[in-house]
């Protein structure tokens, strides 16, 4: 594993193909500087729901995009963040899965409610979010400024200094 | 084994394939299941769920070994078909086989949470 804190940002109009692309470079970018396979696939799973999730709810389409791992002698975190402006009908679901979450201390117990209501949906998952924090075993905050939502997704891996 | 050529998908950078033989179903799945796959996959699940229904399996087979990334919309779309699944008279119910590849590490836990969603239902393999 690397001891260098690494960091990348992008700033762009996210599409569909885009989305995949930018999971693939996360994980081959990653994967030469973390040797935990399943680090490596959570972050990309969690970069690539958020960046979903950007897509739908993006007012103006931009969407801002930074990873950064920051490596320690015990653990080391990498922190996936993602801004983008929303209408007030989306921030407002947002908030509501966050205050979700905040009820549910057991993430994967919450993806299990989460998956029940989400079977008969016939628009959208309501998944995403749920997914990130319960699969990709990432702490989950969020923000919102004016019309700027930020969600931040971080996770803790135990630090392996390389000999 | 016969191939449902109907029920096939075939995309870019995803496809689906059903193949009957006899009683049994078994869908393999390769490629990228986000959102350009989801509309596929969300006409696609339901019509195997009534290929089931009219041969009267007892199993589908799903392999997931192929498949390099499936996203929440596309994942939902299973939890849908498990759940209509659990919604037939007992009698009437069938499992549904997973087939996983360990190197895939998402697989490990999103088949997981697929088992947890109906364990009487789902196996996973490995």
């Amino acid at each position: 594993m690397t001891q260098t804190p690494t960091a990348f940002e992008l700033t762009f109009r996210p599409n569909v193909e885009l989305i995949s692309i930018v999971r693939r470079f996360v994980s081959d970018f990653y994967e030469r500087m973390i040797t935990d396979a399943d680090t490596v696939s959570r972050m990309a799973l969690a970069t690539h729901e958020l960046l979903e999730n950007a897509v739908k709810y993006a007012s103006d389409g931009v969407t801002f995009l930074s990873i950064t791992f920051e490596p320690g002698d015990v653990t080391s975190t990498v922190s996936i963040r993602l801004v983008n402006r929303a209408n007030p009908e989306h921030i407002a679901a947002v908030a509501t899965i966050f205050e979700e979450m905040s009820r549910h201390d057991d993430p994967f117990a919450h993806y299990q409610v989460a998956m029940a209501r989400s079977a008969k949906r016939k628009v959208g998952s309501g998944l995403g979010l749920v997914r990130v924090r319960a699969e990709g075993e990432m702490t989950m905050s969020h923000s919102i400024e004016d019309d700027r939502v930020t969600i931040l997704a971080q996770t803790t891996i135990t630090a392996r200094r390389s000999s | 084994m016969s191939t449902l050529g109907d029920l096939s998908v075939s995309l870019r950078d995803f496809a689906a394939n059903v193949q009957t033989e006899g009683r049994s179903i078994a869908l393999s799945l390769s490629g990228n299941a986000d959102m350009a796959a989801k509309d596929s996959l969300d006409a696609l699940l339901p019509r195997v769920h009534g290929e089931a229904q009219r041969l009267g399996v007892t199993e589908v087979q799903v392999d997931f070994q192929k498949l390099e990334f499936m996203n929440s919309s596309c994942f939902k779309s299973f939890v849908s078909w498990i759940s209509d699944i659990g919604d037939l008279d007992p009698s009437k119910q069938y499992k549904i086989r997973l087939l996983s590849n360990p190197e895939m590490h998402w697989q490990r836990r999103s088949l997981h949470a697929l088992r947890c969603f109906a364990v009487d239902l789902i196996t996973v393999e490995p």
